[in-house]
């Protein structure tokens, strides 16, 4: 499916620096229609302002930027009809807060792209029933929960029939029994076809639903492979420890330093993916082989500690 | 014999503090009999002076909210010179005093040929005017910052989720900045109108015939100084609480069903 779709966004050596931190490093790469786009790595990588130069929103040092076709980074251009293309979904959300859910979610196609209003309306309100949002129409975001405010906010930016969604770091922000409700809406857009491109550090999403994987690290695209592979082969070594911090600790529940999970990064190439969640994705994986409590055992020699045990057990461990 | 003695000083040491307080007491009453007389014989000056005041501060609030909106605009514009140039206009007049500014504009205007047409109600219209415009200038560089520190203290993620609808930088700032920043500006800006009632004091100095101007006129003739500053203060305090009032009212009516 993916090498016959046109090419949406391409990159050509995108370059940004604040002062004299480079953050992002001529970074080339390109995105095809209907691929579904996680990027993944350590904070400070540049991942969030990689997005954040899709869409102009910060002005890229040199490099352009080609959204079907047409270079962004041009000065006669006009970046407000192209943002009108892209969808952005915000770590914090950022609802108009003057505005209730219904005048946030029509504000922009009435005002820019001109639509009637009760066409507006009517188009925001099957949207909103397709989330299960229906019945918060007149509310304001101060009454509505972290979740809620998100869902909106995809919504918002579905209103404006975009052909990109970027979603930077949009469950960050949220609870974690908040993070299955954003992470299924999401999941069904995919499903959709939409093209998205997803700064997340949900892994399981990564893995599951995304078709390719960008590893971002230093300002560098270090890996660029389809999730699976990423995730079960991972080649370069700042790959792996950070899927060792990332992935390992989230199952076990400790913080990257213990020896359970240096033990575990040295003796498992792989492991199972993050905390557990109410929310299950259909999954085409083998069965993943965990350290059992015997084997870890044997590895520290000591006697271990109830929560050690219930961690290898894969029970969840709340600190 | 001793504690006969010591029970009396004690006694008479309760009886002194009584006999001050009484004595204090009565001279107060004297106090206010005097406020009293002079209220009644020179009312019409104090009434004067007042109606001077509120024409003041009330043209100096209207002057220098609208120039402060327009200076606000230029120095959060992208044009550099203009930006330039309100931050430096702001600066010096948040930098100096009042007086100055006033004695300035009151002896320069005439000196460069600018002159007031006059205006039948008011008479010597031209120290109004060039008090006026003085306290106009001053309180347009506080509102200025009143207002642009208002816009700014709004999250920027508003602006940004805007821009990325596609909203242009104007329409993000009318529909969906601005409408938050007034909720951030309106107390302050209350605070700058009642200072501007009390800051229209100072215009005396040049002669404008205001309510402390006329306090001074009164007290050079009845020589009884605190009395008449009494007077003076009350009125003003009458004006600032009033006008704190219909701000609070203002700002509750603003927020109401919001939260």
């Amino acid at each position: 499916m993916d090498a016959n779709n046109r090419e949406i966004i391409r990159v050509e050596g995108l370059t940004k620096c604040f002062g004299r931190l480079k953050v992002l490093d001529n970074i080339s790469i390109s995105f095809r229609e209907h691929e579904v786009v996680s990027v993944i790595g350590p904070s400070g990588g540049g991942k969030s302002t990689f997005l954040r130069c899709l869409n102009l929103l910060e002005t890229p040092t040199s490099g352009s930027i080609f959204f079907d076709g047409t270079d962004i980074c041009q000065k006669k251009v006009n970046i407000n009809r192209y943002r009108e293309r892209m969808g952005m979904v915000f770590q914090q959300f950022n609802l108009f807060n003057n505005m209730n859910v219904m005048q946030n979610l029509t504000a922009a196609p009435i005002k820019i792209k001109r639509m009637e209003p009760a066409k507006a309306a009517a188009k925001a309100e099957e949207l909103l029933k397709r989330v299960g949002l229906l019945d918060k129409a007149t509310a304001y975001p101060a009454q509505l929960s972290g979740g809620q405010k998100q869902r909106i906010a995809i919504v918002r930016a579905l209103m404006m029939n975009p052909e990109v969604m970027l979603f930077d770091e949009p469950t960050s922000a949220l609870d974690p029994e908040m993070i299955g409700e954003v992470l299924e809406v999401m999941k069904r857009l995919a499903e959709e076809g939409m093209t998205m491109i997803v700064v997340t550090h949900e892994m399981r999403f990564a893995r599951e639903v995304s078709s390719r994987t960008l590893f971002l690290d230093g300002g560098h695209v270090e890996e660029d492979r389809p999730s699976h592979d990423l995730f079960n082969s991972p080649q370069s070594p700042r790959l792996i420890s950070f899927l060792q911090k990332v992935g390992i600790t989230a199952q076990f529940g400790g913080t990257s330093g213990d020896v359970f999970s240096a033990i575990c990064g040295m003796q498992i190439p792989r492991f199972t993916s993050s905390k557990p969640s109410e929310f299950s994705f259909a999954s085409d994986e083998k069965s993943i082989r965990r350290p059992t409590t015997s084997f870890v055992r044997r590895c520290l020699k000591t006697p271990i500690s109830a929560r050690t045990h219930a961690a290898v057990r894969g029970k969840g461990v709340l600190f | 014999m001793n504690l006969l003695l010591s029970f009396g000083q004690t006694v008479q040491g309760y009886w002194n503090t009584i006999a001050t307080a009484i004595q204090d007491f009565f001279s107060q009453m004297t106090f206010f009999i005097n406020v009293g007389k002079t209220l009644e014989k020179y009312y019409g000056f104090f009434l004067e002076g007042t109606k001077n005041t509120l024409i003041i501060a009330f043209f100096t609030v209207l002057l220098g909210t609208i120039l402060g909106v327009l200076m606000a605009m230029a120095k959060l514009s992208g044009f550099k010179p203009l930006k330039w140039l309100a931050t430096a206009y702001i600066e010096f007049f948040r930098g100096t005093p009042l007086l100055v500014q006033l004695m300035f504009i009151f002896y320069g205007l005439p000196m460069i040929g600018v002159k007031f047409p006059d205006v039948s109600f008011i008479p010597d219209f031209q120290r109004f005017a060039a008090g006026i415009v003085a306290m106009s200038l001053n309180s347009c560089a506080y509102v200025a910052e009143i207002i642009r520190s208002g816009i700014q203290a709004v999250d920027g993620g508003q602006m940004e989720a805007a821009r990325s609808l596609g909203f242009t930088r104007g329409q993000a700032m009318r529909m969906v900045v601005l409408p938050q920043a007034v909720k951030n500006i309106l107390p302050a800006l209350g605070n700058e109108f009642v200072t501007i009632i009390k800051e229209s004091s100072i215009v005396s100095v040049i002669g404008i015939a205001d309510l402390m101007y006329r306090t001074n006129g009164v007290k050079a003739k009845n020589y009884k100084t605190l009395e008449c500053l009494f007077i003076a203060a009350m009125i003003y305090f009458i004006m600032t609480f009033i006008g704190g009032r219909l701000i609070a009212l203002m700002e509750r009516r603003m927020n109401r069903g919001r939260k």
